[in-house]
């Protein structure tokens, strides 16, 4: 509709609207390119043999495309799929518990950071957001030494804790921002109707801020089955590894096996690629909630 | 805040708010419950390592840990990082490292999304491919990029000499010329997009007749970036490139997974040189040192990072 306005508008300046739309153009199919030929190449490796892999020069389109690292990894009766369906396992496990957690401890401080004014607020708050500033490396140590006399190192527990606060800064502010969006009258109008402060929370509050939890979940979810650093330093034990770090397994027990790396990448990116694509929306909003006011 | 707000209320504010400071907390103390799970998880986990990580750098701890055999040196770990020559390698690599990222995902989103502002068929499709490299993981992202440049059957080596550039495959990785540039590139392409969904939020933001009206007075594409859509994302731009220059500052998985920060430390960064410092050398004091000279560099950059993001909130909450 603003498009119809505007084209009616435009032939004024035609010529050079149309120059900068080619340069746009040009400029997404460079970028498309760069984005997605590393990923057909992921994939087109991970359907040849090894043999095939490792050709010089290269063999542009696979000869002849086999599924054979794609079975091997997701066979349960040999060693490496069942290594790999473990750590996938593993991974899907610690991701769920950290994203329900986290949501269970966000939603009740969000809320507390957008409707009361209670002294410290503040302070508390910039805390919140500060964690997020700090690289991970820096708590390594005593976190590890914390795990340690905790004795939690090499559970999935230290890394169910770890990511479930580093995830909560970013939980909180997002929360926040979508119950500052939901009109305080309407708690007032249920109080007023008698319901108790929980109740307006949980029938009036909880179901509007829906979108909001969606959000900090799928964010929460990813974060935890992408991370690497706390797991490579927490877990020793092969039966308890979480995806980034067994495939780096895979990766010294069988130097040269590229297509199996590359099918075991490709499987490893599969869930957070789909929910990705199924929850975009969310995601998005999520990603530049704080920055972009609406 | 406070002092510096006004001249004429101040006494009474003062007067009326010191005595009631313990009463408030009183009166509120129901709302406190609200934060404290997530208050607890937090202090554990970060407000105990910060303290410990500062006691450690004045120590000189044994390789096993064991705390009870820690010396006391004062600042010599300090000094230590800061005389050392691969300190001050590490620190112009890591500028380079964060800056070069920075810009040049900034700009390729930039780009990106004054391309994808105007409606076409496919925008949504390709805003989807252009955002996956950001989902998923930097280990995955690590491993394609090893693959593509290998040094044998690498497929940018057998396409640069396919097209002449090079009479042989380029070993990209383990040349110390080339293996930071080669490793930016790899965070370009995980990070780029990120700055895209930013700039494009942004950009709805832009009035549409702020943009008719410059059309009619006959300005052209140029003049109507710079003059109309230029200014209003100044905001999301601070937001987005403080951000960047964290993320970029603090990252750790794409060198320590494609290099380990090699060959001869020339892919090292701030971040994976501690870790190596502490958990590779097991030099506990030092690499604790180098965490708290970090963080007083973090701390600045989160200054500004919170006073960006809660500009907004300060003014809706009424101070």
């Amino acid at each position: 509709m603003t498009d119809a306005t505007a084209s009616r508008i435009r032939p004024v300046v035609k010529k050079s609207v149309d120059w900068w739309r080619w340069a746009g153009r040009v400029f997404l199919t460079f970028l498309l390119l760069f984005t997605v030929l590393p990923m057909a190449w992921m994939i087109l490796t991970s359907v040849k043999s090894q043999f095939a892999a490792m050709q010089y020069p290269p063999q542009w389109w696979p000869a002849e495309p086999t599924l054979n690292s794609y079975f091997k990894l997701l066979n349960p009766n040999e060693r490496i799929g069942q290594d790999f369906l473990r750590y996938f396992w593993n991974s899907f496990y610690v991701s769920l518990l950290t994203t329900i957690l986290g949501v269970v401890v966000a939603v009740p401080a969000a809320y507390a950071f957008s409707r009361f004014r209670f002294p410290g607020r503040n302070f508390m708050f910039f805390a919140v957001l500060v964690r997020n500033m700090f690289p991970a490396v820096v708590f390594l140590m005593p976190l590890f030494l914390l795990m340690r006399w905790m004795g939690l190192v090499n559970t999935h527990g230290s890394l169910i804790l770890t990511y479930l606060t580093f995830g909560l800064p970013l939980s909180i502010w997002l929360l926040k921002g979508f119950y500052d969006n939901i009109p305080i009258q309407l708690e007032q109008a249920a109080r007023i109707d008698g319901a108790t402060r929980l109740q307006a929370f949980l029938l009036i509050v909880m179901p509007l801020s829906t979108p909001g939890i969606i959000a900090t979940s799928i964010f929460s979810f990813i974060g935890a089955w992408n991370e690497y650093v706390y797991a490579y330093t927490f877990l020793s034990r092969d039966d308890q590894m979480t995806l980034p770090v067994g495939i780096q397994r895979f990766f010294t027990e069988f130097a040269t096996d590229w297509p199996g790396l590359m099918a075991a990448t490709f499987l490893m990116s599969v869930p957070v690629v789909v929910m990705f694509l199924v929850l975009q929306k969310y995601f998005v909003r999520a990603l530049t909630e704080g920055a972009v006011k609406h | 805040m406070a002092t510096g707000q006004a001249a004429g209320p101040p006494i009474t504010r003062a007067a009326r708010k010191k005595p009631n400071i313990v009463s408030r907390i009183i009166k509120h103390r129901a709302d406190y419950l609200y934060v404290l799970p997530a208050l607890i998880v937090m202090l554990v986990v970060i407000a105990f390592p910060i303290y410990y990580t500062i006691e450690l750098s004045f120590f000189r701890t044994p390789p096993n840990l064991q705390m009870k055999d820690k010396i006391w040196t004062g600042l010599s770990n300090y000094s230590t990082v800061l005389n050392s020559s691969v300190f001050h390698e590490v620190t112009i690599q890591t500028i380079i490292w964060t800056l070069a990222s920075t810009v040049f995902s900034f700009l390729l989103g930039l780009g990106a999304a004054l391309s994808l502002h105007r409606e076409f068929v496919g925008r949504g499709v390709l805003r989807a491919l252009l955002l996956i490299p950001y989902v998923i993981s930097a280990v995955a992202a690590s491993y394609v990029w090893k693959w593509l440049y290998h040094s044998d059957f690498g497929v940018i080596g057998a396409i640069s000499v396919a097209l002449g550039f090079t009479d042989e495959p380029i070993n990209f990785l383990d040349n110390r010329q080339t293996v930071l540039a080669s490793l930016i590139v790899v965070n370009i392409w995980k990070e780029f997009s990120f700055a895209m969904v930013m700039l494009m939020a942004g950009l709805q933001t832009v009035p549409d007749q702020l943009h008719r009206a410059a059309m009619v007075d006959g300005a052209n594409t140029w003049d109507r970036f710079w003059h109309v859509t230029f200014p209003h994302l100044k905001g999301v731009s601070m937001v987005t490139i403080l951000l960047l220059m964290v993320a970029n500052f603090n990252s750790f998985i794409i060198p320590f997974v494609m290099t380990g920060g090699g060959p001869a430390d020339a892919s090292h960064i701030w971040i994976t040189h501690i870790y190596q410092l502490a958990f590779g050398r097991q030099q506990w004091g030092v690499a604790s040192a180098y965490a708290v000279i970090l963080f007083v560099v973090m701390m600045t950059l989160g200054y500004f990072y919170v006073k960006a993001l809660t500009r907004g909130d300060e003014n809706r909450a009424g101070g």
